[in-house]
């Protein structure tokens, strides 16, 4: 009975392989073009970045939330911050992770959620990434000058205000 | 219950804006952060010009004064006299440049200006002070 068993489990696993073997891999596709192509432009001056955030701040005290908005440049370096009162101070850090990694990564950090909500657990392991929507880049003539990132809130809550600071300076 | 004097966003702009017009007025380009009793950030400015390394050395005497409730330049003084073991001090930029801002004789945080030299960081982070009045 024992030997039986232990062929069935084989000839499934067997199965099993002929049927992965037979889906093709979509990470083994070669796109034409780079993804993200956006070139890296002079950094954002700091009357734009404070425009960006006080921007954020007044969406988000019309809403009464409370968040941390930060503004990176076009090297991923902190440009300008604020934290609203009573702002959870975990989150400090993540909206300055959130617009690095925006910066960085030349694309919105939502883009790193839904990829790992969708099973693509190995975005995870990419240096300095952070799967939270929240992180914006700012994109002014076709070229990545900073990049804003908002926390404290639901993930949804940050990005309603961080959408709101880059708006004000596209 | 005890309570305690806070800094508001309101008063961080203030006191910032004027840390910025006490720099802008001698062409220095600077970065000046201010942080909670607690060390952590409030906010921060880094001017046209100012380099990533000054925004993150002025978090740091910023959150040195906030935390040990003294100017940095307290703990650089006491290297300087000799007591080395004081570069050990965990958390410690021991550098002139950042101030603990006081009210009715309570730290509520620190603010810390890096950009020019050291006496001059100080001199940006001591107008900004004045403006909380």
């Amino acid at each position: 009975m024992k030997v039986l068993k232990t062929a069935m489990a084989a000839a499934a696993l067997v199965a099993a392989a002929n049927v992965l073997a037979q889906q093709p891999n979509p990470m083994d596709n070669v796109p034409d073009k780079m993804p993200n192509d956006i070139p890296y432009g002079m950094p954002i001056s700091l009357d734009k970045a404070q425009a960006a955030i006080n921007a954020a701040i007044a969406e988000s005290k019309k809403r009464g939330w409370k968040l941390n908005v930060a503004m990176v440049d076009s090297g991923a370096n902190l440009v300008a911050f604020a934290r609203m009162d009573g702002a959870q101070i975990g989150s400090i850090a993540i909206s300055e992770h959130k617009a690095r990694a925006a910066a960085k990564y030349r694309r919105e950090t939502k883009a790193f959620e839904a990829g790992v909500q969708s099973g693509n657990n190995y975005l995870l392991t990419l240096d300095d990434v952070i799967a939270s929507r929240g992180g914006i880049p700012i994109v002014v003539g076709g070229h990545l000058i900073g990049a804003i990132g908002c926390s404290g809130g639901t993930g949804s809550q940050d990005e309603v205000v961080c959408k709101a600071g880059a708006d004000a300076v596209k | 219950m005890k309570t305690r004097p806070m800094l508001t966003l309101d008063d961080c702009k203030k006191i910032s804006a004027a840390a910025e017009a006490e720099a802008k007025k001698n062409n220095w380009n600077v970065a000046i952060a201010i942080l909670d009793d607690g060390g952590h950030l409030l906010h921060l400015v880094r001017m046209d010009g100012a380099s990533p390394f000054n925004a993150r050395t002025a978090i740091a005497k910023g959150r040195t004064a906030a935390e040990s409730r003294r100017s940095s330049q307290v703990w650089e003084d006491r290297i300087k006299a000799g007591r080395v073991s004081m570069l050990g001090m965990p958390g410690i930029t021991p550098v002139q440049g950042g101030l603990p801002i006081v009210v009715d004789n309570v730290c509520v945080g620190g603010i810390g200006a890096s950009g020019v030299q050291s006496h001059e960081d100080e001199q940006i982070v001591a107008a900004g002070i004045k403006a909380l009045g």
